[in-house]
C-alpha cells in the first residue's frame, strides 16, 4: 500500500512540542548561531585606558581582555556629571581611537629590541676585547667604523638584540659622551607629557639625573602661540569644550572642530541647538563650515587683516561713537589701555617708545621696591600720575599689593583714565608714526600702496620725568590710532567711515582678504553686540593653522584684541579657545619633580627645540630671509643688520634663550677649573666668557666639539611627523641619503654671519647614536640605530589629561606587553640600571656646571628693564642671571643614578615644591608617599626614601604632590598665592581639602580635578573651566609687566620689528621656488601653490595613518588636495601621482582634486609618512619625501626676547617656533612612478 | 620529538647562533624523519644549508626584513585571515584555549598564532590531528609560499614541505582570496598601488561594488572580517 496520501510532498512537520500549557516550546533547530554572540562578548576582564596620542581627546575606553589577549575596545560612558543644564561629556571617542587595538598584534608592531646589524657587529667585536665604554669609544672614534652604520640610516639592516645588550650599548654611549664631550650632548626629544606623563617622565628623569637635555616641543610644533605669553604671561590656557555651550556667539577661526576635535564636537552642535550664532572663518569649505550661519573665506594667511578690520568696526561703534559701560570698565581694570607710553622723536615725528615706569618720575612715585618695573597711569579723579597695584614690580620683593584692586601702591583708591581725547586732558596732538607692512611685494599676496610709515594724530600729555619733559599717551589712544580710527582731532591715515581705503577699515581689508566689507562689518557688530548683552559671552575657537604662519602673532593678537575690547576673556562662554596640542598637563607641579629629577638636583637642562634644530640640522646655513625684510621702518637705531642665527646667539648669550650643548668645554670640567683659578664657578664662567677662555657652543654649532651626540626619541615621530626641514635632518644631523636641492649660503657666496663661525664643509652626521622607542615601525624608527619596543596604550599604567575636559584619566594595563615590549618606565629604569653599572668605568660623583636662562615666573624675570645690552659688545659686563645666563653647579652621582631614579630624593622635604612663582612645603606629602608606596630599605644613598619602582608608584608621586589631585596641597598653594596678592583665595580649595585622588580612583572612574593657582580658571560646581577667570574674578594679576592683559609690547625688539601693536603683515617670501623651478623638467606643466598642512581625519598626526581601516577610509597612501582650477592649470586630474617640490626637497602623493579647495593652495594633511605606499620622487631619486620634506624652519627675533617678565624663557612657554605656512611648492604630474624595488647599491638617478 | 614539523618550527624561528651551529644535527634529524619524502627533505636540506652557511647578521637582517617587517609574509597566521578585524583577538583566544586543553601553556613572549609555535605544538600531536589542523591553515601556508616564491626566497621550501605534510590540497578559492588581499609589502609596492587605485565616482545606480564609496568600503571591511575558511568542510580530505 502506498503512503502517497500520508506523505507530505511540499511541507515538513516542524518537530515542535509544547509544555507548560503552551508557554514553553521545544525545538530541534540548531542553536549554533548563539555561539557567535557568546564568543562575540566573551571576555574575562575590562580595563580602562585611553590613547596616549597627541590629540586633545583623553577619551575613556573599555578594553576587553580574554586570556591575556586584548580583543577589542568600546567607548566608556561613565564620566562624572558636570553641572545641571550642561550636556553630558560622553560618549567621547572617534574612529581613529576605535581602531587602536589593531596596533597591538599588528605585523607593523616593533616586537623586539632592534639594532642596526653593522653597529651590533662592531659592538660585539669591540666588546669581546674591551670594557663597555672603551668598546663604544673604539667604534665612534674610528671614522670608518662610525660611517659604516651612520651612512646607511634609513636603509634597513636591522637585527634583533636582547634588552641586556641594547641597554649596555646605550648606557656606554651615554657614559662615553658625558665623559668625553659633556652630559649636555645627550639629548632627549619627547613631546606633550599630558598624553602619557609617566612615560614622558621616565625618559626625562633618566636624562635629568644624568645632566642630559630635555627638548621642548610645543614651540617646535608651532602650536605654542607666542602671542599668549606676550599678552597674558601664560603659555596657553583655554576654556574646556563644555564652555562652548555657554557662548552666545561662537566663531570658529581656522579650526575644524568636527574633524580634529571629534569627541568635543557635540558641544558645538548643542550650542547651535541652544541658539548660539556661529561664524566659521576658513579659506576652504571645511567640515566645520557647514555648521556656520556665515562662512568667511579669506585668502589664507591674511587673517590678521580680517581681525584688524573687525577691531576697527568694534572700536568705532562700541568704544568711540558710543561707549559701552561694560567694555569700558573691563578695559580700564583688566588691560594696559590706561598705561602711559613715552613718545620720542624720530625722523620729524614721534614714535611710541616704552611704557613709563615709576622710576622715571620724581622720587620714584614713592615706590622703593622695583620702581623701574612699575608701570604708571593717570588717575581720572585726581589727574595725578599713579603706579597702580598689580604690575610686576609688586610681584617680587614685597607682599600684598600684587593684585588688580583699583588702588595704587600706597593703598589709595584710583580709577585709571583710558584716554586723553577730551579737551583739557591732552596738552597737544602728537604726530605719531606707525609701521605699515601691507605694501610689501609678494608674488602671491595682494597688497595696497599705502606708505610704509603711517603718521596719525594722537592726543598726548606733557609730563615731567626725571630726565626732562616728555610727551606721553595712553595705550588706548595709541591703540585706536593704530587701528586707523579718526578721533576728531584731524590728521592723516585715519578713517571716519568703513568704506574708506585706509588701513584697517573693512574696505581696506576686503582688498587684502577677499572677504566682502559688509560681511566684516556684520560679524564684528554681532560679535560685540552679543558680548555687550551677555557680559562677554562671545568666543573664538581658533585653530593652529593661523599660528603656523611666520607672522602668527599678528593673527593671534588681532583676534585677542577683539575678545579683550569686548570684555570676553575670563568670562564664562567667552574668550580665546586655542586648542592645539594636548598641552594641558593638569598635575604639572606634582609631575615636574618626578620628570626632571627636581627631587635630586635643580635646575634641570632644558632646551628650546626650534633654535636647537635650526642650528644643529644646519637649516641656518640655507637661510634666505634677511632681517631687512622684516625689520620695521620705524625701528630705532641698532645693530639690526645680522642673520637670524646671530640673533639667536645674542639671545643665548644675554641669558634670554637656553643653550644646548652649552659650552664648547665639557661642563663636568668647569667646576675644577674654577677651583684651580680660586673663583666661584659663577664668577669664573662670567670672567672666562668675557676673556674668551670659554666659548658658548651656539657660536659654532658645526664644530665637532659642539655637536649633539646621542639622541633619544620616545613617544614621538620626530622624523616622520614633526621635523620641519626633514631633508636637512637627514643630511646634517643623521648624515644619510637626503633630498635637499638647494645650495647653502657658502656655495652661493652669501654667508654673512656676524656671530657664528662658518665652516665651508658642513658636517654630515652629527649624531653618534639615535635611539627610538615606539610600538610601531615609524619613519623615525626606520632611521634609528636602535629601536626599542614599547608597551602600547593598553599595556601600561600612566596618567593622561586634556584641556578639553576637566578630568584626569589613566592609561591602565589591560594585558602584559606583547613580545619583548616594555613600558617606557621599565625601559628607562632598565637603562638607568645599565648606566649605573657601566658609568664607574669613566664617571664617579661629578660636579656639573649648568647654564640656565633667565626664567619666567621667577624673581629673576625682572632682569633687563630698559635697554638691550650685549656683554660681548662690551656695553656691559657679563653678570650671571642679569646680563647672561645663570650658572649653577650640580652634583651628579653617576654610579648611583639607578638608585636615585627609583626613589624620591631629599629636596622635596628640604626645599619644597612650587610652580608659577609660588612655593609651598611638601614634607607631609613625602611622608605620605613613603607610607603609601613604601620606603627603600636597602642600604645606600636612598635608604628611607619613598620608593618609585613601578609606573603606579610614579603616578602616585604625581598625584600626591600636585594641587590638582591633592586638596591639601591645593590649599597650601592658594595660601602661598594669597600672600603675594594680599587677598584670600583659599576658599577656592578649602571645600576639597580632604580630597586625595589616587591612581586606583581614576581607574575606577575619571576624576574632576581640584582648582589650583597653576591655572587661571576654576574647577567648580558653578562654572565651566574658562581661562583667565581668576584674573577677572579673583583679581589675580596676569603675569605680565603691567599685570594686566598687555596689548602694547614695549620691548625694544618688539618695537624694532614693528610689533609693539598688532599690525597686518603679509606672509614672508621663503624664496624656495625660483632656484629649482626650471632645473629638473619632466615635460609636464607646473603650478606654484601655497603649501598648507592641516590636521587630518584619518589619523592623529602620523598615528593610525598606517592602519588599514584608516587607509581604506582615505586613499590608501599619501595624498594632497588641490582646487579644480589649479589642477586644470597643470593638467592634473584626480588620483594622478604628483610631485611637490622646492629647494628644500620633494614629496610625492596622489592628487585629490576638489571644489572644496581655495585656488592657490595645496593641502597635505599632517602627517603622512613615507612608510606606506610611497614611490620615489623624480627630482631627488629618493623614496617619497614627507610633508616636511618641502619645509624649513625660519626663526623670528621677537621670539628670542628674554629677561623681560612675560617675555622671559620658560620651557614650552616662550621661544622660537617652527612656522611653515608661508612655504610654496611647485606641483606637477609625475611622468615615471618608480617604486625603488632595488637594493640600495643600485641607486637610481634623479632628474637633472 | 625531532620530526619534520619540529625541524621546520626551528628553521622558521629567528636565526640564532645555536641554530646556525646545529646544521649537522638538523640534517641528521631530517634524514631519519618519517613524514617527509625525498623531495621535501631536499627542500628543507637546502634551507638548512642556506641558514647554516650564512653569516649570522645576514641571516638575522633577512629574517627581520622578511618576517618582522613584511606583513604579506607574516608568520602570524591570523594576520592573513583576520587582519585588523576584531575577530582576530577572539581567534587567538580560541587557539590558546586549544593548546591549554591539550596540556600546553605558551611559554614564550609570542602570540598563539605564530607559525613556529603552532608547528611545535603540532609536532607533539598524532598524525591525524596534524593533518586536520595543518589542513585548516593550508590556504594560508600556500599563499605565503607563493609570495615567498615570488621573492625567490629559500624559505619557500619550508612551506612547500608543510603543504605536502598536510597530505591534503588547499582550498584554491581560499588561497585566491588571501592572495587578493592587499600586499602592503615594502618590496612590492607597485602591486599595492594597483589595489588601492580609486575608480571614478559614478552617480546613480549600477556602480560596481568595488568602486569608490561606501560599497567599496563595505567590501573591504567585510573582507577583513571574513572568517578563516575551513577547507575540510568543503570536502578537503
Amino acid at each position: 500500500m502506498s503512503h502517497l496520501l500520508d506523505r507530505l510532498n511540499f511541507l515538513t512537520r516542524k518537530s515542535v512540542d509544547t509544555f507548560s500549557d503552551g508557554h514553553g516550546v521545544t525545538s530541534s533547530e540548531s542553536r549554533d548561531w548563539e555561539e557567535t554572540y557568546r564568543s562575540r562578548w566573551q571576555h574575562d576582564k575590562i580595563a580602562r585606558s585611553t590613547h596616549g596620542v597627541n590629540c586633545t581627546g583623553s577619551c575613556s575606553w573599555k578594553i576587553y581582555v580574554k586570556g591575556g589577549i586584548v580583543t577589542w575596545e568600546t567607548q566608556q560612558t561613565d564620566y562624572p556629571r558636570t553641572r545641571p543644564d550642561l550636556p553630558n561629556h560622553e560618549p567621547r571617542g572617534c574612529a581613529r581611537g576605535a581602531s587602536y587595538s589593531w596596533y597591538m598584534y599588528s605585523a607593523n608592531r616593533v616586537k623586539y629590541p632592534l639594532v642596526r646589524s653593522r653597529l651590533v657587529k662592531l659592538w660585539r667585536e669591540a666588546r669581546a676585547l674591551r670594557t663597555p665604554v672603551a668598546a663604544w669609544a673604539s667604534i665612534v672614534e674610528d671614522p670608518a667604523k662610525r660611517n659604516s652604520y651612520t651612512k646607511v640610516r634609513g636603509h634597513g639592516g636591522f637585527v634583533r638584540s636582547s634588552w641586556d645588550e641594547v641597554n649596555e650599548i646605550i648606557a656606554s654611549a651615554n657614559a662615553y659622551t658625558a665623559r668625553k664631550h659633556g652630559p649636555d650632548r645627550v639629548i632627549g626629544f619627547s613631546p606633550i607629557p599630558a598624553m602619557s606623563m609617566i612615560s614622558y617622565a621616565a625618559g626625562s628623569r633618566y636624562l635629568s639625573l644624568m645632566g642630559g637635555v630635555c627638548m621642548s616641543f610645543y614651540d617646535w610644533y608651532c602650536d605654542l602661540p607666542p602671542a599668549s605669553p606676550m599678552t597674558w604671561g601664560e603659555q596657553t590656557d583655554v576654556p574646556e569644550s563644555a564652555d562652548w555651550y555657554n557662548a552666545g556667539f561662537l566663531m570658529l577661526w581656522g579650526s575644524n572642530v568636527p574633524q580634529t576635535r571629534t569627541p568635543d564636537a557635540h558641544f558645538y552642535t548643542e550650542a547651535r541647538y541652544k541658539g548660539a550664532k556661529s561664524v566659521v572663518v576658513s579659506p576652504d569649505y571645511s567640515e566645520a563650515a557647514k555648521f556656520s550661519d556665515l562662512w568667511l573665506h579669506p585668502k589664507q594667511g591674511t587673517d590678521a587683516a580680517l581681525a584688524m578690520a573687525m577691531g576697527h568696526v568694534i572700536l568705532r561703534e562700541f568704544h568711540l561713537d558710543r561707549q559701552v559701560g561694560y567694555f569700558e570698565d573691563y578695559c580700564r581694570r583688566y588691560t594696559d589701555m590706561p598705561m602711559l607710553v613715552r613718545l620720542v622723536k624720530q625722523n620729524g615725528h614721534y614714535v611710541p617708545e616704552r611704557l613709563v615706569r615709576a622710576s622715571d618720575l620724581a622720587r620714584n612715585l614713592g615706590e622703593k621696591n622695583n620702581p623701574e618695573w612699575k608701570t604708571v597711569a593717570v588717575d581720572a579723579t585726581t589727574k595725578n600720575i599713579v603706579a597702580p597695584n598689580g604690575s610686576v614690580g609688586f610681584r617680587w620683593g614685597e607682599d600684598g599689593k600684587w593684585n588688580l584692586e583699583e588702588k595704587n601702591g600706597k593703598g589709595s583708591d584710583v580709577s585709571l583714565q583710558m584716554s586723553f581725547i577730551e579737551d583739557g586732558d591732552h596738552d597737544s596732538v602728537a604726530e605719531v608714526a606707525f609701521p605699515y607692512f601691507g605694501n610689501r611685494e609678494h608674488d602671491h599676496f595682494e597688497g595696497t600702496d599705502h606708505d610704509s610709515v603711517l603718521v596719525r594724530a594722537v592726543p598726548a600729555k606733557k609730563v615731567k620725568l626725571k630726565d626732562g619733559d616728555a610727551l606721553v599717551a595712553t595705550v588706548f589712544d595709541l591703540f585706536a590710532a593704530n587701528y586707523g580710527l579718526d578721533r576728531g582731532i584731524g590728521g592723516a591715515n585715519v578713517a571716519k567711515g568703513f568704506d574708506e581705503n585706509v588701513p584697517y577699515t573693512p574696505a581696506w581689508a576686503e582688498k587684502i582678504t577677499g572677504v566682502p566689507a559688509d560681511h566684516i562689518i556684520t560679524v564684528a557688530r554681532e560679535f560685540a553686540s552679543n558680548a555687550e548683552k551677555t557680559n562677554g559671552r562671545s568666543m573664538v575657537i581658533l585653530g593652529a593653522g593661523l599660528n603656523h604662519w611666520y607672522h602668527m602673532d599678528m593673527n593671534y593678537r588681532g583676534i585677542m584684541n577683539l575678545l579683550i575690547m569686548c570684555g570676553c576673556v575670563g568670562q564664562s562662554g567667552g574668550g580665546w579657545s586655542h586648542y592645539v596640542g594636548q598641552e594641558k598637563l593638569r598635575p604639572q607641579t606634582g609631575w615636574q619633580p618626578l620628570a626632571f629629577g627636581l627631587d635630586w638636583a635643580r635646575p634641570p637642562r632644558h632646551m628650546n627645540s626650534t633654535s636647537f634644530f635650526y642650528a644643529h640640522t644646519d637649516q641656518w646655513r640655507y637661510e634666505t630671509l634677511s632681517v631687512s625684510e622684516i625689520l620695521s621702518p620705524t625701528a630705532p637705531e641698532g645693530p639690526w643688520d645680522a642673520a637670524l642665527i646671530d640673533y639667536n646667539v645674542r639671545a643665548e648669550r644675554m641669558g634670554w634663550l637656553p643653550s644646548a650643548p652649552q659650552l664648547k668645554s665639557n661642563p663636568l670640567d668647569i667646576a675644577a677649573a674654577a677651583a684651580k683659578a680660586k673663583k666661584e664657578p659663577k664668577d669664573y664662567v662670567a670672567g672666562a666668557l668675557k676673556s674668551g677662555e670659554l666659548t658658548m657652543s651656539c657660536e659654532d654649532p658645526d664644530d665637532p666639539a659642539n655637536w649633539p651626540r646621542n639622541l633619544f626619541v620616545w613617544r614621538s615621530n620626530l622624523l616622520g611627523s614633526s621635523g620641519k626641514g626633514h631633508e636637512y635632518f637627514l643630511k646634517h644631523l643623521l648624515g644619510t641619503t637626503h633630498g635637499v636641492m638647494g645650495k647653502d649660503l657658502g656655495e652661493e657666496g652669501r654667508q654673512a654671519n656676524k656671530e657664528v663661525v662658518w665652516h665651508d664643509d658642513a658636517p654630515e652626521g652629527k649624531l653618534d647614536l639615535l635611539v627610538t622607542l615606539d610600538f610601531r615601525m615609524s619613519t623615525t624608527c626606520v632611521y634609528s640605530d636602535i629601536v626599542l619596543p614599547t608597551a602600547t596604550w593598553y599595556e601600561k599604567n600612566d596618567l593622561n589629561t586634556s584641556d578639553m575636559h576637566p578630568f584626569i584619566h589613566p592609561l591602565s594595563s589591560a594585558a602584559d606587553p606583547a613580545w619583548e615590549a616594555r613600558s617606557d618606565w621599565d625601559i628607562f629604569k632598565g637603562l638607568a640600571k645599565s648606566f649605573s653599572e657601566v658609568a664607574p668605568e669613566v664617571l664617579g660623583v661629578e660636579k656639573d656646571t649648568v647654564l640656565v636662562p633667565i626664567l619666567h615666573d621667577t624673581a629673576g624675570e625682572i632682569a633687563q628693564p630698559f635697554d638691550v645690552k650685549d656683554w660681548k659688545s662690551g656695553d656691559i659686563d657679563p653678570i650671571p642671571g642679569k646680563t647672561m645666563p645663570n650658572v649653577a653647579v650640580i652634583e651628579r652621582d653617576y654610579p648611583n643614578l639607578y638608585k636615585r631614579f627609583t626613589a624620591l630624593g631629599p629636596l622635596m622635604s628640604k626645599v619644597g615644591n612650587g610652580g608659577k612663582g609660588i612655593t609651598w612645603n611638601t614634607e607631609h606629602e613625602v611622608e605620605a608617599l613613603g607610607k603609601l608606596s613604601g620606603v627603600v630599605t636597602e642600604e645606600g644613598v636612598t635608604e628611607g626614601m619613598p620608593k618609585i619602582e613601578t609606573d603606579i608608584d610614579a603616578s602616585e608621586v604625581v598625584l600626591m604632590l600636585a594641587p590638582e589631585t591633592n586638596g591639601e596641597v591645593a590649599v597650601k598653594a592658594w595660601e602661598a598665592l594669597s600672600k603675594a596678592t594680599g587677598r584670600d583665595h583659599t576658599h577656592l580649595a578649602i571645600p576639597k581639602e580632604d580630597e586625595k585622588i589616587r591612581f586606583r580612583d581614576i581607574v575606577a572612574q575619571p576624576r574632576k580635578i581640584i582648582s589650583s593657582p597653576t591655572w587661571s580658571g576654576l574647577e567648580s560646581e558653578k562654572v565651566c573651566y574658562n581661562a583667565c577667570y581668576t584674573n577677572v574674578h579673583e583679581l589675580i594679576p596676569w603675569r605680565t609687566l603691567t599685570g594686566r592683559q598687555q596689548l602694547y609690547q614695549d620691548h625694544l625688539w618688539m618695537r624694532a620689528f614693528g610689533e609693539a601693536f598688532c599690525v597686518y603683515r603679509p606672509p614672508i617670501d621663503t624664496k624656495t621656488i625660483n632656484a629649482v623651478i626650471d632645473a629638473k623638467p619632466n615635460g609636464n606643466k607646473q603650478v606654484v601653490l601655497n603649501f598648507i598642512t592641516p590636521h587630518q581625519k584619518w589619523g592623529i598626526h602620523s598615528t593610525y595613518s598606517d592602519n588599514l581601516l584608516m587607509l581604506t577610509l582615505n586613499r590608501g597612501g599619501p595624498v594632497v588636495w588641490l582646487s579644480e582650477t589649479d589642477a586644470a592649470k597643470a593638467d592634473i586630474v584626480d588620483n594622478d601621482w604628483v610631485e611637490a617640490y622646492n629647494v628644500n626637497g620633494a614629496l610625492v602623493a596622489r592628487a585629490v582634486v576638489s571644489q572644496r579647495m581655495k585656488e592657490g593652495t595645496i593641502y597635505m594633511y599632517h602627517a603622512q609618512e613615507k612608510i606606506v605606499n610611497t614611490p620615489g620622487a623624480e627630482t631627488t631619486g629618493n623614496r617619497g619625501g614627507i610633508h616636511n620634506s618641502v619645509t624649513r624652519a625660519i626663526t623670528k627675533p621677537t621670539h628670542m626676547i628674554g629677561g623681560y617678565v612675560q617675555q622671559s624663557y620658560g620651557f614650552n612657554y616662550y621661544g622660537t617656533v617652527g612656522s611653515n605656512r608661508d612655504e610654496f611648492v611647485i606641483v606637477r604630474k609625475m611622468e615615471k612612478i618608480d617604486w625603488l624595488e632595488r637594493p640600495l647599491s643600485e641607486k637610481v638617478e634623479a632628474l637633472t | 620529538m625531532a620530526n619534520a614539523l619540529k625541524i621546520i618550527s626551528n628553521l622558521l624561528s629567528y636565526p640564532t647562533k645555536e641554530l646556525i651551529d646545529a646544521g649537522p644535527e638538523l640534517h641528521a634529524a631530517l634524514a631519519s624523519d618519517t613524514v617527509t619524502g625525498e623531495r621535501e627533505k631536499a627542500w628543507l636540506g637546502a634551507l638548512i644549508d642556506d641558514l647554516c652557511g650564512r653569516d649570522i647578521y645576514d641571516a638575522e637582517e633577512r629574517y627581520v626584513l622578511l618576517f618582522d617587517r613584511t606583513r604579506a609574509v607574516s608568520l602570524h597566521l591570523f594576520e592573513h585571515v583576520h587582519g585588523e578585524s576584531r575577530d582576530r583577538g577572539q581567534a587567538m583566544v580560541d587557539l590558546a584555549t586549544m593548546y591549554q586543553a591539550r596540556g600546553f601553556e605558551v611559554d614564550a613572549s609570542e602570540l598563539p598564532d605564530y607559525l613556529p609555535l603552532f608547528l611545535e605544538y603540532l609536532s607533539t600531536q598524532p598524525q591525524e590531528e596534524v593533518c586536520n589542523l595543518l589542513g585548516q591553515t593550508l590556504h594560508i601556508i600556500s599563499a605565503v609560499r607563493q609570495r615567498l616564491q615570488k621573492r625567490e626566497s629559500v624559505y619557500a621550501g619550508a612551506f612547500l614541505a608543510l603543504e605536502v605534510i598536510a597530505d591534503t590540497k588547499p582550498d584554491l578559492e581560499a588561497v585566491a582570496q588571501i592572495l587578493e588581499e592587499p600586499e602592503d609589502d615594502p618590496t612590492d609596492l607597485g602591486a599595492l598601488d594597483k589595489i588601492w587605485e580609486e575608480e571614478a565616482v559614478t552617480f546613480g545606480g549600477g556602480a560596481d561594488n568595488t568602486s569608490c564609496g561606501p560599497d567599496r568600503l563595505r567590501t573591504q571591511i567585510r573582507a577583513a572580517q571574513r572568517p578563516a575558511p575551513r577547507p575540510e568542510l568543503n570536502g578537503g580530505h
